[in-house]
């Protein structure tokens, strides 16, 4: 069965499978069934019990243990969407999402790929190609140079020659590197060596490329980025601005729409650049081209990633447009219904990503079992998340464990939201970074939007250090829940605690109310 | 039982008086001494999971989640990790000089050998979690004693990976 806005469309689906897992996967997942479609999920060993799972209407099982073997297996992605009747793959963020070549092998099986060509994945995928056509396209770049390293030679004369030339301070990337993994900044000549290592090697681990690309670094700038759309037939609008300048170590950390630094004049140069930087790989679909925006309003293209951001929803937010239901249209040869002058800004979103880690350990990721999980939920507040009460939080996936997202009519409401949506957010068993994003958004850098992509860098984290509380307070509280037995022996599952007061096993109460697994 | 903030903070044992389902904080003994606390009471909810706080008159919640040992206490907007123990148990420490892993992960690098003398801040070692990489530094300067782990090997969170003596 066809869902009614499918059927005057060109390439027509009534199934989906969503080649990823976590958050995206559901948000995905969710969007199909509210959209008519059927959603077919798949999962590895580790995966067997996950929200994603149980969201969707179907699901295929990856056999294997390593990430190359289920979630990164093309040809097994292929089949089980074969077995499956599914008749078209949607991939996410991450994982195959910017593989031109599964692109290429979901279209040449004869399934509908959601997302961009092969070939505009390939060029934008590939930073000197991205380069070259943005220069073709009159795209503002910044100045840097790419180098062929040959494996065997020693790349350091080469490199330094190159460095000298870009002059520093300045970034060493690999040259299939995304997300923060195989980018390092390098201040200072001696320094050089230290950091290209380590970019080659967290580089070859996560993509299996060690070329690298030396670019000038611009400090005291913003990361701000354009969300376009656009259809098969060369209709192309943008969505308007994220800022995603509050990092640390180039992972975004808060994202906001609109940039409080970007005036209506802005908006529509970067809004055009972007387009033609899409127009320039005939971009169909969702994407975003990121830029560096310096403090003289400058611009300048970082990359574009074709496929969907994990920052959309404040996009969503602002537009009131949902970006999956129009990536599966643009998927099925729908055009595009709505010109730039249907877009507009309505009000202000701010995301803020809830990682599993310890801020006071220097970020580490934290593992355990979220023994309670009661996200707030308010007017104005949107969760996306891909775990649920009882889940174990394990090293083998990326420790994002929800984004919280608001939307106010000011970016002053939006801030009072955002932080009394995080102080509501009940997680409990696993380390967090909801009060270090507390005392972010409310310091005074962030809430006066002055932040650059190097703000939380060369900060001491101190300053964000939580307010105090009496020990006593805490001691007592502790002390009274276990006294009116409140214990839930979460850790082995089937095994109740015997209650230390009473003697008996938990109480009945308890058992009833408890919401996991 | 004892309670404590981390493992390595003060002790506390804790006396409520008790009058129909209400605890009130009664006494608070620190390092056998008594500590002076806020009127404070409690009890029980009708959601799962979470108490009623009644501190100098103002009324709120706690969430709270055992974990083993750790009481997980989520209240006035912040969360807080408390620890339990046996009456007259020892604290846990690791002996002087060792550096564990602050994470599961996998050794990606092991810079030093043992008898080598490193200086403070100097990196021992590269591990790598979460696809990331994470650089294991010397705490102080001194000679390396022993070296755990080799290049390639996975480690849990908290195992010795090196020791460094004087």
């Amino acid at each position: 069965m066809l869902p009614d806005w499918m059927i005057s469309a060109p390439n027509q689906f009534n199934s989906v499978l969503v080649a990823n897992r976590g958050e995206i996967a559901v948000r995905i997942l969710k969007a199909a069934r509210e959209s008519g479609l059927k959603g077919i999920a798949i999962y590895s060993d580790s995966d067997k019990n996950s929200l994603h799972v149980e969201t969707a209407d179907e699901s295929v099982h990856l056999p294997g243990k390593t990430l190359s073997e289920t979630y990164l297996n093309m040809e097994l992605i292929i089949s089980a969407a074969k077995e499956s009747g599914a008749q078209a793959i949607h991939p996410g963020y991450g994982f195959l999402s910017e593989r031109a070549n599964f692109a290429k092998l979901v279209k040449d099986s004869g399934l509908i790929w959601i997302g961009p060509s092969p070939e505009a994945i390939e060029t934008m995928g590939d930073k000197i190609s991205a380069r070259r056509r943005m220069i073709e396209s009159d795209v503002p770049i910044i100045p840097g140079e790419e180098l062929a390293i040959e494996s065997g030679s020693n790349p350091l004369g080469v490199l330094a020659t190159s460095a000298a030339r870009v002059g520093y301070p300045l970034l060493v990337k690999a040259s299939a590197g995304g997300g923060g993994k195989g980018m390092r900044a390098v201040f200072e000549p001696k320094m050089l060596r230290t950091e290209y290592e380590a970019a080659a090697r967290e580089a070859s681990a996560a993509f299996g490329d060690g070329t690298v690309y030396v670019e000038r670094l611009l400090t005291g700038s913003r990361h701000v980025e354009i969300q376009v759309l656009c259809d098969q037939y060369g209709n192309s609008i943008h969505l308007n601005e994220r800022d995603c300048s509050l990092q640390r170590r180039h992972q975004k950390v808060i994202e906001e729409a609109p940039s409080p630094a970007v005036t209506p004049e802005i908006r529509n140069n970067m809004g055009q650049a972007a387009i033609r930087a899409a127009n320039a790989v005939n971009y169909e679909g969702a994407g975003t081209v990121e830029f560096l925006l310096t403090s003289k309003g400058e611009f300048f293209f970082l990359e574009m990633n074709t496929r969907l951001q994990v920052e959309h929803p404040v996009t969503e937010l602002i537009t009131g447009i949902d970006l999956v239901q129009k990536q599966f249209e643009v998927a099925a040869g729908i055009p595009l219904n709505i010109s730039q002058n249907d877009i507009g800004i309505t009000g202000h979103s701010i995301e803020a990503r809830i990682y599993a880690e310890d801020v006071s350990k220097g970020f580490l990721p934290a593992i355990g079992k979220l023994s309670m999980w009661r996200p707030p939920s308010t007017p104005g507040v949107r969760m996306d998340s891909g775990f649920r009460e009882g889940d174990e939080v394990t090293i083998d996936f990326d420790p994002m464990l929800a984004k919280l997202i608001v939307h106010a009519p000011t970016r002053d409401a939006a801030l009072r939201r955002l932080d009394n949506a995080l102080s509501e957010f009940v997680v409990l068993g696993v380390t967090t970074n909801v009060g270090f994003l507390r005392q972010v958004s409310k310091s005074e850098v962030f809430s006066n939007g002055l932040v650059t992509t190097d703000y939380l860098d060369n900060i001491s984290l101190e300053d964000f250090n939580e307010p105090e509380i009496s020990e006593s307070i805490l001691i007592s509280i502790a002390a009274a829940a276990s006294r009116l037995g409140l214990d839930r022996n979460i850790i082995s599952g089937n095994s109740e605690v015997v209650d230390e007061y009473s003697g008996h096993s938990g109480d009945p109460f308890k058992t009833l109310t408890r919401t996991y697994p | 039982m004892e309670w404590s903030i981390d493992n390595s903070g003060p002790r506390y044992t804790v006396n409520f008086s008790e009058k129909e389902g209400l605890l009130t904080l009664s006494k608070l003994i620190s390092n056998g001494e008594e500590i002076s606390f806020p009127e404070i009471s409690f009890s029980k909810d009708q959601q799962s999971g979470r108490i009623l706080v009644e501190l100098d008159g103002i009324r709120s919640f706690a969430h709270v989640s055992r974990c083993n040992d750790e009481w997980w206490i989520h209240f006035q907007g912040r969360i807080y990790v408390t620890n339990m123990h046996e009456p007259g148990s020892k604290e846990s420490s690791l002996s002087e000089g060792s550096l564990s892993a602050p994470m599961p992960g996998t050794i990606l690098d092991v810079m030093v050998k043992k008898g080598q003398r490193v200086r403070e801040g100097q990196t021992l070692l590269v591990m790598e979690a979460m696809k990331m990489e994470h650089r294991i530094q010397a705490p102080r300067a001194g000679e390396v004693t022993s070296v755990y782990f080799q290049k390639g090997e996975r480690v849990d969170m908290g195992a010795n990976l090196v020791e460094i003596g004087d």
